[in-house]
């Protein structure tokens, strides 16, 4: 099943043109990883994706990405009932400076999902469970986010991204800023959160993409080189700058 | 080569052991202008603190005072108290002629039968009986016995009389003269006599006039902040807004003085010398001090957080105000005490807009006439009389406690309410 088509998408940051008529196509309940050298267009597609590229003024963003057969670049289309079907993970974990509980319960009340302070209760566990941060939090709810560690933060980021149940989730480069053993433990909970999301992610690192993703597309300059399933795009890339690229030839 | 690189290892030790030696010699100098001023300060201001009172016996003759028998309170509060006020003083000296019972009646304070009815008025049993009563000394025999004063004058040079002073010896010599904290310098408003000038009316106008200033200020301030740092456009026209508060920010205080004259006085016709008017002026000065403080805390808000809200489907105002607002109070709220402070002691506006009138009533809302510290400072250090000199002093050392408490809370906020972010 197709999640997420983009046609022709093209962007540009004042007069520079950042991407080059991408078109990819996301597959439901898959782990799709964005690969590339710095600077080569992955994140500024990915944050097409949930119109991110809004907050910056002098980015433009052109043709059509279809999600459930709705084009989220059309004037219709509302920014904030788009990003609460569709979470975001940043690179470097930026949990609010606030409570644990605040940091999950945000989403759910600005988008009016709880109706006593029971559900959100239940909200909060259910995310932080399936953030597989529940047994190391249970105590301290009411402590500030910040103070968690790297890896805990990133995991209260993604908690709270799941907290509004979104459809897709989107991650930039979510363990770049994170040791090996968050990494995995991370790594890991992407696995189990296919089973309910459709997860695109950007990383940098070839062999997480290897590990965690059914489906990979590969950036070069601002244009996708080549994209199909993981398996193939590894071990048989039809393009030579894909070959090069994963078998760190540059980049 | 090797003796070379020796050479410019010593020459850089040398050039850093210099700059440390000009950093501290000017941090030397700072502590000691600070130093001679506050020392000054405190050397005249001090005595104020104290004030001089004479002990004198008074007969509270009812038939004096114009008395029925058994008055009411009434009465009392209504009869006549300067013919027994006037008695007493002359009897300090029985053999006095006229004019050294004139002399004798002003070594107390202009109002001294006030004192008098007081203590009637607090105990009215006293009809009839002789009490010693604390009498005010005049500004001049204050600051003789502080010590301030130049006794060894010739006569005609100063204002206490030999006369005076002997009598003055002779009341020191019995215990009859006592010195006392000065509580009357906090509790009364301005007077033309020293001994009787209090700061409560300039106080109770500064506090007034800020109190005005801030809930004007701030508001605008801070909505106009966050408007220009996350809502408006970046263009031209935005940019010459914000070099135009910049240059608000730099404005010479007396223009705004001028501002408030021509436009809240001459066309909006607010009443004089009130700290209403005082207030708007100031607010206009601190209206770009709060603006710049706000927009240097919210730019300080790291960008990941608004993303992370963003991201969440929070719209652009629900981001600003659940999270970058917050986060930027702190050093808004600094910044605001901070331009407050600087308006406490503004005098220039104040003076332009009438709050330099004499005022000698407290006021009790901000739209009556009064005056504010500093321009009490200034109105005290126009005047002639030596008892006024110490007042300065003492009103500059409120002032400056005043001050110096508003900046402690701006770091004290600063730092309990500053969250720290990942």
């Amino acid at each position: 099943m197709i999640k997420i088509s983009s046609k022709n998408i093209d962007v540009f940051y004042g007069k520079k043109q950042a991407l080059f008529n991408i078109n990819l196509d996301i597959e439901e309940n898959q782990v799709t990883a964005l690969i590339g050298p710095s600077g080569c267009g992955k994140s500024t597609f990915l944050r097409c994706l949930n119109r991110m590229n809004d907050v910056i003024d002098i980015c433009r963003v052109k043709g059509q990405i279809m999600i459930n057969d709705f084009d989220i670049n059309d004037k219709s289309c509302d920014v904030v009932r788009l990003r609460e079907k569709i979470g975001m993970v940043f690179q470097k974990p930026n949990p609010f400076p606030k409570t644990i509980y605040e940091n999950i319960s945000y989403g759910p009340t600005i988008h009016g999902m709880a109706q006593s302070k029971n559900e959100m209760d239940e909200i909060v566990e259910t995310s932080l469970k399936k953030a597989a941060l529940w047994e190391e939090v249970q105590d301290r709810l009411h402590e500030p986010g910040t103070g968690l560690s790297g890896g805990q933060q990133q995991r209260l980021c993604i908690a709270r991204a799941i907290s509004v149940k979104p459809e897709v989730i989107l991650m930039d480069e979510p363990c770049s800023a994170l040791d090996p053993i968050a990494t995995a433990q991370i790594e890991e909970l992407i696995d189990e959160l296919k089973k309910d999301h459709t997860i695109i992610i950007v990383t940098h690192s070839m062999a997480q993409a290897a590990r965690v993703s059914q489906n990979t597309g590969f950036f070069h300059l601002g244009e996708l080189i080549e994209h199909g399933s993981t398996d193939k795009i590894f071990k048989n890339p039809e393009n030579k700058k894909t070959q090069d690229y994963i078998t760190g030839r540059f980049g | 080569m090797n003796k070379n690189k020796e050479q410019l290892l010593n020459k850089r030790y040398k050039a850093e052991k210099r700059f440390r030696l000009y950093g501290k010699s000017a941090i030397f100098m700072a502590l000691l202008f600070l130093t001679i001023f506050i020392f000054k300060i405190f050397s005249t201001g001090y005595s104020a603190f104290k004030k001089t009172w004479l002990i004198v016996p008074v007969t509270f003759d009812a038939e004096l005072m114009m008395l029925e028998q058994n008055p009411s309170k009434e009465d009392m509060k209504d009869a006549d108290y300067y013919d027994i006020a006037l008695k007493s003083m002359a009897d300090l000296d029985p053999n006095a002629n006229e004019d050294q019972e004139n002399e004798l009646k002003r070594m107390v304070s202009y109002f001294f039968e006030r004192e008098i009815k007081r203590e009637l008025l607090k105990d009215p049993s006293l009809i009839g009986k002789t009490k010693d009563v604390y009498l005010t000394a005049s500004d001049d025999l204050d600051q003789v016995f502080k010590g301030n004063y130049p006794r060894d004058l010739p006569e005609d040079q100063r204002r206490v009389t030999d006369y005076q002073l002997k009598i003055f010896d002779q009341l020191v010599e019995q215990g009859k003269v006592e010195s006392k904290f000065n509580l009357s310098f906090f509790t009364y408003p301005d007077s033309r006599e020293a001994e009787l000038a209090g700061i409560a009316s300039s106080f109770m106008g500064s506090i007034f006039s800020i109190l005005v200033c801030l809930m004007i200020a701030f508001p605008v301030a801070v909505l106009a902040a966050i408007y220009l740092e996350e809502f408006a456009p970046k263009n031209r026209f935005t940019d010459f807004i914000e070099v135009n508060i910049n240059n608000l920010a730099a404005v010479p205080s007396i223009v705004f003085g001028l501002l408030g004259l021509g436009i809240l006085l001459a066309v909006f016709q607010l009443p004089r010398s009130t700290p209403l008017v005082g207030g708007i002026t100031l607010s206009l000065m601190t209206l770009p001090t709060i603006i710049i403080a706000c927009r240097a805390s919210l730019k300080a808000v790291p960008p990941s957080i608004r993303e992370a809200a963003l991201a969440m489907g929070a719209s652009k105002m629900q981001t600003t105000m659940h999270h970058t607002v917050p986060l930027s109070m702190p050093g808004t709220l600094s910044g605001t005490i901070i331009g407050l402070a600087q308006a406490l002691g503004e005098t220039a506006p104040l003076i332009l807009i009438g709050m330099v009138a004499f005022v000698n009533t407290i006021p009790g809302s901000p739209l009556d006439p009064a005056a504010s510290l500093p321009v009490q400072i200034y109105i005290w250090a126009e005047s002639a009389e030596r008892g006024f000199v110490e007042k300065v002093s003492a009103c500059i050392m409120v002032l400056l406690g005043f001050l110096i408490i508003m900046n402690l809370f701006a770091q004290i906020i600063r730092h309990k309410f500053e969250k720290k972010w990942s």
